[in-house]
């Protein structure tokens, strides 16, 4: 079991090594120098995961908990719309609208968030839920597209990424629920959203570490197990890996594929209640972030396991608010991107890695006796 | 594999038998440059050689004919000759010229092919006979044919044989590897044996019998059981009825045309027909895949009017397909898991809603050990286990399920001996246990031996029903080629 897990994360982990060295040895190249590249990286793991020789020179906790506020504001986002990715990944769609669902999702938050009046626990709840309903609603128009119509996903779902742009960036945030204007200040974005909405901070001021994080995390968890120990999600592994066989058993292959589309517009939605309720307490004059299509390449270098998701999730989400620091050393902040793009480019080259697995197998002794 | 020695001489036709995993396989993808010999050399026309590829096997004049064709279907005869090695002109594929090359290759060894239609319109055996072409054409002497009958109806066997024969008389080397005992020695000179990777026996093909054959095969176990304990058993009420029944293929021909039969408790009917005469539609149709489009559908002598796979299920209907890659099991599963398939919502499988991994073990294990499912691994993934092997699995778990009608279509395609009469004999168990059990085969031998009653099946129509004692093979094969008009029993 153990083994098999070992050898399973073994592609991603390789890849995202030969992307850290890559993007190492690009820095060093351009810059001349192997101390600026070693500095960069220093700077942004220390900006990721807290500074740690400041903290220990006496520099107070600070330094410790505002990275892991960013680290884990950005992982957070990654991991939703990851699992997003991946849970349909699972019933065998491609999801390329998280980014859309998301943004709807973020949307129905600040609707919830600004309109209601309700006690501080219950009211973050039903927004991240009212979110997880908008966004997987959506989620379910490529299935029905898909199901009814013969619409392959892929193609809705980038068509429906710019209907949602336009229906909630274009028209209503600067429509229907534009900010009212307080005195002569122009505002954009919604309205902000009551305060007992807001996640609540969990290291105090200095940190932006929130409670969604924790929702992140718990959404990993629950979507593994509910994947590898329970009826719907073996069926829906089925759906995704042997359709027909699936069909030929018995499993309702339309229902599974709903549901699990459902999910996936769901998750992606909760990752727009967090960047509203959490980071931004009002839907922005625009998303700018694309958290929707990083979470393609996070779902991909996790191999679509939840749990390879979440882990992919906290490292980048480390490294991009690490990353940051780098342009004190004249480095690009895009760098972490970069190192994500390569690492999932190395992932889905992941037929090369098999081949010269095989390969090597191939030279080692006589275990290939019984085959027929 | 451990320590084979094999010659093979200009005009040898060499048989290979062997149980599934015996190394047959094996041996020959060494030979055609798939795997690396740990040990030992291989020799051509008395010098070593060293084979990486197949592309060097191919350059020595080596050929192989796998069991599954390796053949692009939209493409025509000709291209698919021609396939990696298209002569062109000024860097254009010169399809002319293809196809002139190849014409000529199928005069000079007297295949009949029209060279320019697509792979998908031609039958299973003119596919072969394509395969066949390719390695000639690419100046095969060494011919290698992987369990080449297994999907081919008996007409369409001896014809094989034919071109084989008139291949080796013209000094080609013909290697057969194959399950079949009677026409390996109907066809080879010479046969050798292996068994858990070791050569134990090369016999001249007339002095050997098949029992001889077979229990060289299984080593000291007996040969192949036959299933003469049968008891006359009468045959309890119908679980399957079909009146005048109509469905369609999924392009839209008619499949099946006013099609009645019916199968009772107890009794094994077997369909009789050469491929593609509407028996994978009946299985089809039978199980919830394929939908009824007339006449009447009855089970345990309810009408049913639309059946899915889920419904079957529930009623008692289990399904072992003929392609079960495709609809049997989940390849990158782990054998428990796909035993659990069909049933996975109900105990021991799952509790609740939940997985209960523990009641899934135990009923995987005592399955794999039934069956002797190898390896005896229930978290092993189904894909890694041989074709013989994710065939036993889908037969004990639709066996398990104690159904009252059990749907088999080429139930032991591919299977070694041992496993064949594994299967027979549990399919006459399900017989005695009052199961009804429809039986689709392409192997008339297997119908015939084991079937209480059969329909012929030609065109999609009935031609004729037979009671067991009134089998009568030439009369059967007759029916099955539309020679005689429809008789009834």
């Amino acid at each position: 079991m153990r083994e098999r897990l070992i050898r399973g994360a073994l592609p991603s982990v390789l890849s995202v090594a030969a992307a850290l060295l890559l993007c190492f040895a690009a820095i060093a190249v351009v810059a001349a120098s192997a101390k600026v590249a070693l500095d960069a990286y220093l700077a942004m793991v220390w900006g990721g995961l807290g500074d740690l020789p400041r903290f220990l020179d006496g520099a107070g906790v600070a330094v410790l908990a505002r990275p892991w506020g960013e680290a884990a504001t950005k992982a957070g986002l990654l991991a939703l719309t990851g699992l997003s990715v991946a849970v349909a990944f699972k019933a065998g769609l491609f999801n390329i609208g998280a980014q859309g669902q998301m943004i709807l999702g973020a949307i129905a938050a600040a609707f919830l968030g600004a309109q209601l009046e309700l006690p501080a626990l219950v009211h973050p709840l039903l927004c991240i839920s009212g979110a997880a309903v908008a966004g997987g609603l959506y989620g379910l128009l490529p299935a029905a597209l898909k199901l009814r119509r013969g619409v392959h996903e892929v193609i809705s779902t980038i068509m429906l990424n710019w209907i949602a742009v336009s229906l909630v960036e274009n028209w209503l945030v600067v429509g229907p629920l534009r900010a009212r204007a307080s005195g002569d200040l122009s505002i954009s974005g919604t309205d902000e959203i009551a305060a007992t909405a807001q996640l609540p901070r969990l290291l105090g001021e200095t940190s932006r570490l929130h409670a969604g994080f924790l929702v992140a995390v718990a959404a990993a968890v629950l979507l593994h197990l509910w994947l590898s120990r329970t009826r719907l999600g073996f069926e829906t592994r089925a759906v995704g890996l042997a359709p027909e066989a699936a069909r030929a058993s018995g499993i309702p292959v339309h229902g599974r594929i709903y549901q699990a589309m459902a999910l996936s517009g769901a998750l992606a939605g909760m990752a727009g209640a967090l960047l509203v309720l959490g980071t931004e307490h009002k839907f922005p004059a625009t998303i700018g972030a694309p958290y929707g299509f990083d979470g393609i390449a996070i779902a991909l270098i996790g191999q679509n396991h939840p749990l390879g998701v979440l882990a992919t999730a906290l490292l980048f989400g480390a490294l991009r608010a690490g990353g940051t620091r780098m342009q004190l050393f004249g480095v690009h902040k895009s760098f972490p991107e970069l190192i994500q793009g390569l690492a999932l480019l190395f992932v889905a080259g992941r037929m090369v890695w098999d081949h010269l697995l095989a390969l090597s197998k191939r030279k080692r002794p006589a275990e290939e006796a019984p085959r027929a | 594999m451990d320590g084979v020695s094999l010659e093979i001489a200009p005009g040898d036709r060499l048989a290979l038998v062997g149980e599934n995993g015996a190394g047959k396989s094996s041996l020959m993808n060494v030979l055609y440059g798939l795997y690396q010999p740990d040990r030992g050399t291989i020799s051509a026309d008395g010098r070593p050689v060293r084979l990486r590829s197949p592309k060097d096997a191919i350059a020595l004049g080596i050929g192989m004919v796998h069991q599954h064709f390796m053949l692009v279907p939209s493409l025509t005869v000709a291209e698919n000759v021609v396939l990696g090695r298209e002569p062109t002109r000024r860097g254009l594929l010169d399809l002319d010229r293809a196809c002139a090359e190849v014409e000529q290759t199928c005069r000079r060894f007297g295949f009949g092919l029209e060279v320019r239609t697509r792979i998908e319109s031609l039958t299973v055996g003119s596919q072969q006979k394509v395969e066949i072409v390719k390695a000639l054409h690419r100046g095969a002497k060494t011919l290698i044919l992987d369990e080449p009958t297994a999907v081919l109806t008996p007409q369409e066997s001896d014809e094989l044989f034919k071109v084989a024969r008139e291949l080796s008389s013209a000094g080609h080397a013909v290697v057969l590897i194959s399950h079949k005992l009677k026409e390996v020695l109907s066809f080879a000179t010479r046969v050798a044996v292996m068994r858990r990777g070791k050569k134990v026996a090369e016999v001249p093909a007339e002095k050997t019998t098949p029992e001889e054959l077979a229990a060289l095969t299984v080593g000291s176990e007996l040969s192949r059981e036959t299933n003469g304990a049968r008891g006359p058993k009468k045959p309890g009420a119908p679980v399957l009825e079909l009146e005048r029944a109509t469905c369609r293929t999924a392009d839209g021909r008619k499949a099946l045309l006013e099609v009645t039969l019916s199968v009772r408790e107890g009794e094994v009917v077997g369909i009789a027909g050469v491929d593609g005469n509407g028996q994978q539609e009946l299985a089809e149709l039978v199980t919830g895949l394929r939908p009824l489009e007339g006449g009447k559908l009855r089970l345990c002598a309810e009408e049913v009017r639309r059946l899915d796979p889920s419904l079957a299920r529930r009623m008692g209907v289990a399904h072992v397909p003929e392609d079960r890659l495709l609809w049997a099991v989940v390849g990158p599963m782990s054998v428990e898991e796909n035993i659990s398939l069909g049933r996975q919502h109900l105990p021991p499988f799952s509790h609740g809603g939940l997985v209960d991994s523990r009641g899934r073990r135990q009923r995987a294990c005592s399955l794999i050990r039934d069956f002797d499912i190898r390896p005896p691994d229930p978290q092993a993934a189904l894909s890694r286990l041989s074709g013989g092997n994710q065939q036993k699995v889908v037969v004990s778990r639709e066996l398990d399920c104690a159904p009252r009608l059990l749907v088999v279509v080429q139930p032991t395609r591919g299977l070694d001996v041992a496993s064949v009469a594994l299967v027979h004999r549990r399919l006459a168990k399900e017989r005695e246990r009052g199961c009804g059990v429809l039986l689709v085969s392409l192997d008339l031998d297997e119908v015939l031996a084991l079937s209480d009653r059969i329909y012929v099946l030609y065109g999609g129509r009935v031609t004729g029903e037979l009671e067991r004692a009134s089998f009568d093979e030439r009369r059967i094969g007759r029916l099955m080629l539309g020679a005689e008009e429809a008789t009834f029993a």
